[in-house]
């Protein structure tokens, strides 16, 4: 039984981690900003 | 319920626009004694009295509305775009009490605008010093406006200018200089074209040299054709213009201010003289760097093995108390160790950071940039790069978006490409963790070995950023002027509050930032050094137990075989043996490539990878430090980490780009992929071939 809970918990933590990071740095769904203040992006440097 | 009132908060570089803002939102911004802190606009809730709000924003530092730079552009973006939502309805122009001649120029500017303005002098605790005195209700007569006379260093005179940001409406919006007396016929003309429109804004975005983005450009596209005259009759008028302005200012602080010359004579000249002296100037600041090299490593120390040894206490105490398996094993291995070689670096970072902050703080770091620009101006940088260039000692990340008040973009780009080459807080703990394994602890003239080779690291890293600096200046064919004007801040005893908010944040954002990455990074190379496809892998007990049979190791000595066989078989071992070609001529093993390519993500994760790979297996409670110095090189024997593949890996790290996060930065700042490829593929390989050629001559 602990065994069966530990494993679950390391899948757990390894998805997680996985997912964290493919969100940070391959794909993250774009948020639209809505502190636009010039520009095409939204930052006014460009 | 009242409307939320739109305040802009606007000002000269370095008059305490963000010490402003702070006293005014309770918000804590970056403040620092030098110009250009603020690149970006920043907003804050302000509660007024009879529970009015005010909705902050506190914009770039501008000497005019005359846009040279992006930082700028975003100041006047918002000033002409009534559309924007955060028009405001009110500017506060913040000038400085001893700059105040150069500080009402802006002011005229936008007072001209016809938005209710109100003046804020700010330092006046000062004046008494330098024997300033000012007749407010003369200057508030003559500028037409109400004058709210501050010192944000002593909490005085915010509450008297929350009062006058309430009353707001009362405000007169009349004009400081009739536009129309820059040239008479030109305006007449301009007037009768578009009746409605004011015309003061219709000159700005006339003789703006930028593209206005979003602003309302239906509006303006028409006046584009009515830029009749050539830019340069243009570029005339808007002389003629600020002649008109310190005319009218000149005569105002003729009556307003008086100064007394005796009693300004003060320190700072003095000061001045030595600290910016083409040769004195230098010494200090080598002087200065040194101390800081020198500090570092004495003061830390001690909490530093404080940490490493309660990391590898904790590790061992999980790996005994909770009841045995393999996510115990992730939390004793993977992600105690993983995060014990990143807490370990607190120490260090924050003293770094404190001596960076009180250098802001009091103001000599603007001594070094005047400093560093005679440098800089022979290697096709100006002084301004000398900004980023040295918060890039913090993180590449808002160093280059600091490149955005460099005007001529030939600089700025090429501030951007080489600013990566500063060592950043995140280069630190591979360069103190190699540095104590591999330079010899002895002192020369009571400075030791250790903080030296740090401190030429930090000019190493500099002199790449210099030299490669100088060779893209040949190479880009781009055409551009600059000039470069710096403000001289007043020295200061820095303020106990701003330098522990600074050390706080820096060091919150060092831990917390690659805190995070540092964590799902261990887990997954725990898991992966923990796991492995075949027989090799999930039969090592038997295999291992077979192939030593006729030996008489001792259950310890036959378990550690059994773990190292697993982890050379493991999914990391088998990744890391096929990168090992590549890495065996510059004296590093598998597990160091592992570490190499996983600080690809980020550089300070490098530490956190060799604590996890190397305490995958093992029982025993031991600190990283003394994990790496035990590792051996499985072809020659000997240390693992000795003078020359440390050396080595030093300079790999002190050149390869190795930031994922600074790449994405390139991108958003170039608007393009080419400039961070560039810098990934010429850094990098450039790193490869120094570390190699160290490594080589040195074994």
């Amino acid at each position: 039984m602990n065994t069966i809970i530990q494993n679950i918990l390391v899948f757990s933590a390894l998805g997680l981690a996985l997912l964290f990071l493919v969100r940070k740095y391959i794909w993250s769904p774009k948020k639209k900003s809505t502190k636009a203040c010039g520009g095409d992006d939204g930052c006014g440097c460009h | 319920m009242s409307k939320q009132i739109n305040v802009a908060l606007i000002g000269n570089p370095n008059t305490g626009k963000t010490s402003v803002f702070n006293a005014l939102t309770g918000l804590n911004q970056k403040v620092g004694n030098y110009p250009g802190i603020t690149v970006e606009k920043k907003e804050g809730i302000c509660k007024l009295p009879r529970g009015v709000k005010a909705h902050i924003i506190d914009l770039p530092g501008t000497y005019s509305l005359n846009a040279s730079s992006l930082d700028e552009n975003v100041v006047i973006e918002l000033l002409l775009n009534k559309n924007d939502k955060d028009y405001p309805d009110l500017a506060v122009v913040v000038s400085d009490v001893e700059n105040l001649k150069r500080n009402l120029l802006l002011f005229t500017q936008i007072k001209d605008l016809k938005i209710p303005t109100i003046l804020v002098i700010n330092m006046s605790d000062r004046m008494a010093y330098k024997g300033i005195s000012l007749d407010i209700d003369y200057l508030e007569q003559e500028l037409k406006t109400k004058i709210a006379l501050i010192s944000t260093r002593k909490n005085k005179g915010i509450n008297e200018l929350k009062e006058l940001i309430t009353h707001y409406k009362e405000l007169s919006t009349e004009p400081c200089l009739d536009a129309s007396s820059i040239d008479e016929s030109y305006f007449e003309n301009l007037r009768k074209a578009f009746p409605n429109q004011l015309l003061y804004k219709l000159w700005l975005v006339i003789t703006q040299d930028v593209n206005f983005g979003k602003t309302d450009r239906k509006t303006y596209d028409a006046v584009e054709d009515f830029k009749t005259k050539s830019k340069t009759d243009l570029k005339r008028l808007q002389q003629k213009e600020t002649i008109k302005r310190y005319q009218f200012i000149n005569e105002t602080l003729k009556k307003g201010q008086t100064i007394d010359l005796n009693s300004a004579k003060d320190l700072r000249i003095k000061l001045d003289r030595i600290l910016t002296h083409k040769v004195w100037g230098y010494l200090i600041f080598g002087a200065i760097l040194l101390t800081i090299f020198q500090a570092i490593y004495d003061w830390s120390s001690i909490p530093m093995d404080f940490i490493d040894s309660s990391f590898a206490s904790l590790s061992e105490w999980t790996k005994n108390t909770l009841p045995e398996g393999a996510f115990t094993n992730l939390l004793a291995e993977g992600i105690i160790s993983g995060l014990g070689g990143i807490v370990i670096f607190i120490p260090q970072i924050a003293f770094l950071f404190l001596f960076i902050s009180i250098l802001e703080e009091s103001g000599y770091m603007s001594r070094v940039v005047f400093l560093m620009d005679r440098i800089m101006r022979r290697f096709g940088l100006s002084g301004k790069s000398v900004v980023p260039l040295i918060s890039g000692t913090a993180c590449a990340i808002p160093a280059i978006m600091a490149t955005r008040n460099i005007e001529s973009w030939k600089e700025r780009l090429i501030t951007i490409l080489v600013t990566p080459f500063t060592t950043c807080s995140a280069r630190l703990p591979v360069y103190l963790i190699i540095i104590a394994l591999v330079i010899p602890e002895g002192r020369i003239l009571g400075l030791s070995y250790q903080a030296l080779t740090l401190m030429l690291l930090y000019l190493i890293g500099f002199g790449a950023a210099v030299g490669s600096a100088w060779i893209l200046n040949k190479i880009l064919k781009i055409k551009s002027k600059s000039f470069f004007v710096v403000e001289m801040p007043n020295y200061k005893l820095p303020l106990f509050k701003n330098v522990a908010l600074t050390v706080l944040e820096k060091t919150k954002a060092f831990v917390f930032g690659a805190g995070k990455i540092i964590l799902a990074i261990s887990i997954v190379l725990w898991f992966l050094a923990s796991y492995g496809p075949g027989d090799n892998f999930n039969n090592a007990d038997t295999i291992v137990t077979e192939q030593y049979a006729s030996e008489n190791l001792t259950e310890d000595e036959l378990h550690q075989k059994i773990e190292s066989h697993k982890l050379e078989h493991s999914f990391i071992g088998i990744a890391g043996h096929a990168i090992e070609p590549a890495i065996r001529p510059l004296g590093y093993d598998w597990k160091i490539g592992i570490a190499i390519v996983s600080s690809f993500a980020a550089r300070e994760v490098f530490v956190g990878t060799l604590a996890t790979i190397y305490s995958v297996g093992s029982d025993e409670e031991e600190t990283i430090k003394n994990r790496m110095a035990g590792e051996v090189n499985p072809i020659l024997g000997g240390p693992l980490f000795n003078f020359a593949s440390g050396i080595s890996l030093l300079l790999f790290y002190a050149f390869a780009m190795q930031c994922m996060s600074t790449l994405a930065v390139v991108k958003k700042e170039t608007n393009s992929w080419k400039w961070p490829m560039y810098q990934l593929v010429i850094m990098s390989g450039f790193a490869y071939i120094v570390a190699l050629v160290a490594y080589q001559v040195l074994k």
